[in-house]
């Protein structure tokens, strides 16, 4: 078992004990940046790399008080799971939130194979600013932990305008509210029957489990149809493929990070340095990615309309009822184990939608169901009901733990 | 066969904003390598553009200026390609929405007649890092200095519309002249402020086809512009009349053996739409207030000066030709100075003197109110013409009063009748001989007379009052 953390930050020297995040214990990957500390991204293109200066997230977490207790392993530029340890530092005890970043459904994936929740905000809502990351139009900064109400209150400290990120839409300046909506009585649910097909009896059932738990919560649930549900994976692949290469770019050894010491001149040590920077799971993805930059744009262009129209349906369908309801996983593929983009792909399946739409999606834990036994449900809200999402998903956790029904 | 060139031209144009594109660095290239840099500009990982609201107001200015329909919607693409002097991999560039389309400018022909060439877009971008290699030496060094990576450019695409050399520099002289109006851009070739990339293709005279091009760059002034795209029409010509067949390229002009020579083969990469810099959305309002900081643009100014000033249409044209002369010229008219007089002095011997010492008129010691009272000494008759360009000199390099320049340098003029008549005497004493052939009826010898007579003042006769006097005196 290698070690948890990457690097663990002595005792906090800073500390604001009067915020309102006092002594909350967080923990981050290696690709948001904390001034001083390593920032590799899981990456040998990074390697040595230390931050200069503190992700807005960042900074904000600080100021109220949280006490960052170091940076977990992560996948190399944050592409999947694979070695991921964030979510062992809350199962161990170290650590109460867990910042990662939700490109395929990490956080969700994450923490549905702890028994955790884990939301992914709405994208845009958090600054993206010190985030070395790989996808822009899809990551988010997602956050996972046991209890929906701290995850509330710490993305209450998050969100809201930045002026480093010129890219946050005029909606997401206001920031969240860790006041919560109250009541789910009144909600419909719905369910895409198109994502059940993949699973089998027995994860059919764990879903349905999950589901009746919502049922029992008050709201109605009904069947939806998406025909273009098939389309999420491509897409995805298609867009975060291209944006990722381009993403990649930056790490050519001139300025920061890995720099190959074979090479003639120049131009030798600028391709052995990319030659070298990259493991063996990132480096043919980036190679998709150039493929359809330089070989396939027009196919590319098809994968942006698609994801135009796939917004278009979801938003239909988040019209006709309150949210959207998902498995999150099939239990038996391992997101951590794997090795391959198809395995990769495979594993992420289930949380593809609400990356490449960006909607806001909770992950929601069955307690009453074994670790290797649940599927997760993600809860999948119009743009910014990231509060109902967390609202429902106390009113579950309540409920579990022996609480007053709302 | 005879064939025609067809030519279009891509800009690169410098604007002089404060900072760079996407960043508050300082848009100084030439500072101390490597000073003017930053997370944003370096591209350190977790960095986000920040697009500056001053640079796309000056590329709005620019775009107006040169009659184009700005774009209610234009966005940043990546154009992807991978080398030492792009800090990110690819460059920030508005490839699919660019900020502006179908402009003009006019150019007079070669025949002399007025031809519109069209401008096909104008679109945003950031320049990329310089590259110094050092070969000599056992271990080649290679440095790059980001202080200009990040700093903002327009990119100006012609049509296809140019056929000759003449039009080409024509083309850029007038672009320049509209876009330095706006006080956007320096626009100087021999800085690099503005880089001609000049494509080339050649077809039989009188068909419409588009061959295939040839790109050459490298021009660092408007006359290297002409004589690249003159020598390269040749090339191609050459060519085809062998039978060879022209290839996509890039070729350089080297201005020492004033021949263009291949690059490399022209390399387009892939533009990709940018999901980190928010489109560009103006509204009306918005471009309406930009609009109204447009200056009245040349043409304009030059159809005002013939109707307020009298002048000639060529007077006009020199005089609105550059904005801040044009400013100079009407501060000093109103001073109650004579329009052409006025226009003639600055053409003739203001602009001749500046570009003597390669500077503008602001960077000397001329000011409206100094020229205004040299041409009013020269009016009043208190200096003549030949005193009145020395101390001209002076205005602009000294900051000493027009008095002082005039008492000091003994330039008032002798218009003492007296004084003239003593000189007269000493002259027409000293050439007898001239003096018999005047009188016996060669009228040719007067002028010989004046000259010696202006040489003796040592140049500060008033020559009208001398010449009344010598003629009177030989009556």
């Amino acid at each position: 078992m290698p070690e948890v953390f990457t690097y663990r930050n002595a005792p906090p020297s800073r500390i604001a004990p009067e915020g309102a995040l006092a002594g909350l214990r967080v923990t981050v990957q290696p690709n948001l940046a904390v001034r001083g500390w390593l920032c590799e991204a899981g990456s040998r293109a990074l390697s040595g790399y230390t931050a200069l200066q503190d992700a807005t997230v960042v900074a904000r977490l600080v100021q109220a008080g949280a006490v960052l207790n170091g940076s977990s392993r992560m996948a190399e530029l944050g592409f999947g799971l694979a070695g991921d340890t964030s979510v062992r530092t809350i199962v161990d005890g170290h650590a109460d939130v867990a910042l990662i970043t939700d490109t395929m459904g990490e956080v969700r994936l994450a923490a549905a194979g702890a028994g955790l929740f884990g939301l992914k905000p709405t994208y845009s809502l958090v600054s993206r600013h010190g985030l070395a990351g790989l996808v822009p139009s899809m990551e988010s900064i997602g956050l996972a932990a046991a209890d929906p109400g701290r995850i509330a209150e710490t993305l209450a400290v998050m969100a809201g305008a930045d002026p480093d990120d010129p890219s946050m839409p005029d909606d997401c300046t206001a920031g969240f509210s860790a006041a919560l909506p109250s009541g789910t009585g009144s909600l419909t649910a719905g369910i895409i029957e198109e994502s059940l097909s993949s699973l089998d009896p027995d994860e059919r059932l764990a879903f349905d489990a999950s589901v009746a738990r919502l049922g029992v919560a008050g709201l109605a649930i009904q069947t939806l149809n998406l025909a273009d549900y098939g389309f999420f994976q491509d897409v995805h692949h298609v867009i975060a493929a291209v944006e990722a290469s381009s993403s990649a770019g930056k790490f050519d050894g001139v300025r920061y990070g890995h720099r190959s010491t074979a090479g003639k001149n120049w131009n030798e040590m600028y391709l052995n340095t990319r030659a070298e920077s990259f493991g063996p799971l990132i480096k043919p993805f980036l190679f998709q990615g150039a493929y359809f930059q330089f070989e396939r744009y027009p196919a590319f262009e098809n994968a942006c309309r698609l994801r135009g129209r796939l917004l278009g349906a979801v938003d239909d369908l988040l019209g006709q009822v309150d949210l959207i309801v998902l498995p999150t996983r099939r239990p038996a593929s391992d997101a951590m184990r794997a090795a391959t983009i198809e395995a990769t792909y495979a594993a992420f399946a289930l949380t593809l939608p609400a990356s490449v739409t960006g909607h806001p999606v909770l992950q929601v834990p069955n307690p009453g169901l074994a670790a290797d036994q649940d599927t997760g449900l993600q809860l999948i809200g119009r743009r910014l009901d990231d509060g109902r999402l967390l609202a429902i998903g106390q009113h579950l956790s309540s409920a579990a733990r022996g609480g007053t029904l709302i | 066969m005879k064939y025609e060139a067809v030519i279009g031209l891509e800009i690169h144009v410098q604007l002089n904003a404060a900072t760079k594109l996407f960043c508050d660095c300082p848009n100084r290239p030439g500072d101390a390598p490597n000073r003017n840099v930053c997370p944003v500009c370096l591209w350190l990982p977790g960095a986000l553009p920040r697009l500056s609201q001053e640079s796309l107001e000056k590329a709005v200015l620019a775009c107006l200026a040169l009659n184009c329909t700005i774009q209610n919607e234009s966005a940043f693409d990546q154009k992807v390609y991978y080398y030492p002097d792009l800090p990110k991999g690819y460059q920030l560039s508005q490839h699919h929405k660019p900020l502006a389309r179908n402009g003009w400018v006019d150019i007079v022909g070669a025949d002399g007649g007025l031809k519109r060439l069209r401008i096909h877009h104008i679109h945003l971008e950031e320049d990329v890092a310089k590259l110094v290699h050092e070969t000599e030496g056992r271990t080649p060094i290679s440095l790059v200095d980001f202080n200009r990576a990040g700093t903002p450019l327009i990119e100006i695409v012609s049509e296809p519309d140019m056929r000759t050399p003449h039009d080409a520099m024509e083309y850029v002289k007038a672009l320049r002249a509209q876009l330095r109006y706006t006080g956007s851009a320096e626009c100087s070739l021999e800085q690099g402020t503005l880089r001609v990339d000049a494509n080339i293709s050649l077809r039989p005279a009188g068909t419409e086809a588009l061959n295939t091009k040839v790109e050459v760059k490298n021009m660092n002034s408007i006359h290297n512009v002409g004589d690249a795209i003159a020598y390269e029409i040749v090339r191609q010509t050459e060519c085809l009349e062998k039978g060879e067949p022209i290839v996509l390229h890039t070729r350089l002009w080297d201005p020492e053996r004033r021949v263009t020579a291949p690059m490399r083969a022209k390399f387009e990469g892939p533009c990709v739409p940018d999901p980190s810099v928010a489109p560009i959305v103006l509204t009306d309002a918005w471009l309406d207030a930009i609009r109204g900081r447009l200056p009245e643009m040349p043409a304009r100014k030059s159809a005002r000066f013939m109707e307020t000033y009298g002048l000639t249409p060529d007077e006009a044209a020199a005089m609105s030709a550059e904005r801040d002369l044009s400013e100079f010229f009407e501060s000093v008219v109103a001073r109650d100075l004579p329009p052409r007089k006025t226009a003639g002095w600055i053409a003739s011997q203001l602009i001749p003197a500046l570009r003597e010492r390669n500077q503008a008129v602001g960077q000397t010691h001329l000011t409206a109110e100094r020229f205004a009272s040299l041409l009013g000494a020269l009016e009043k008759e208190i200096v003549n013409t030949q005193s009145a360009r020395e101390i001209l000199v002076r205005l602009l390099d000294s900051p000493a009063a027009l008095e002082e320049i005039i008492q000091n340098g003994g330039f008032r003029q002798l218009s003492e009748t007296g004084d003239l008549e003593t000189l007269i005497d000493r002259v027409l004493a000293a050439h007898p001989a001239d003096v018999a052939d005047y009188r016996s009826g060669n009228p040719k010898v007067l002028g010989f007379l004046m000259g010696q007579a202006m040489k003796a003042s040592q140049g500060k006769a008033n020559p009208k009052v001398l010449k009344a006097l010598l003629a009177q005196r030989l009556g």
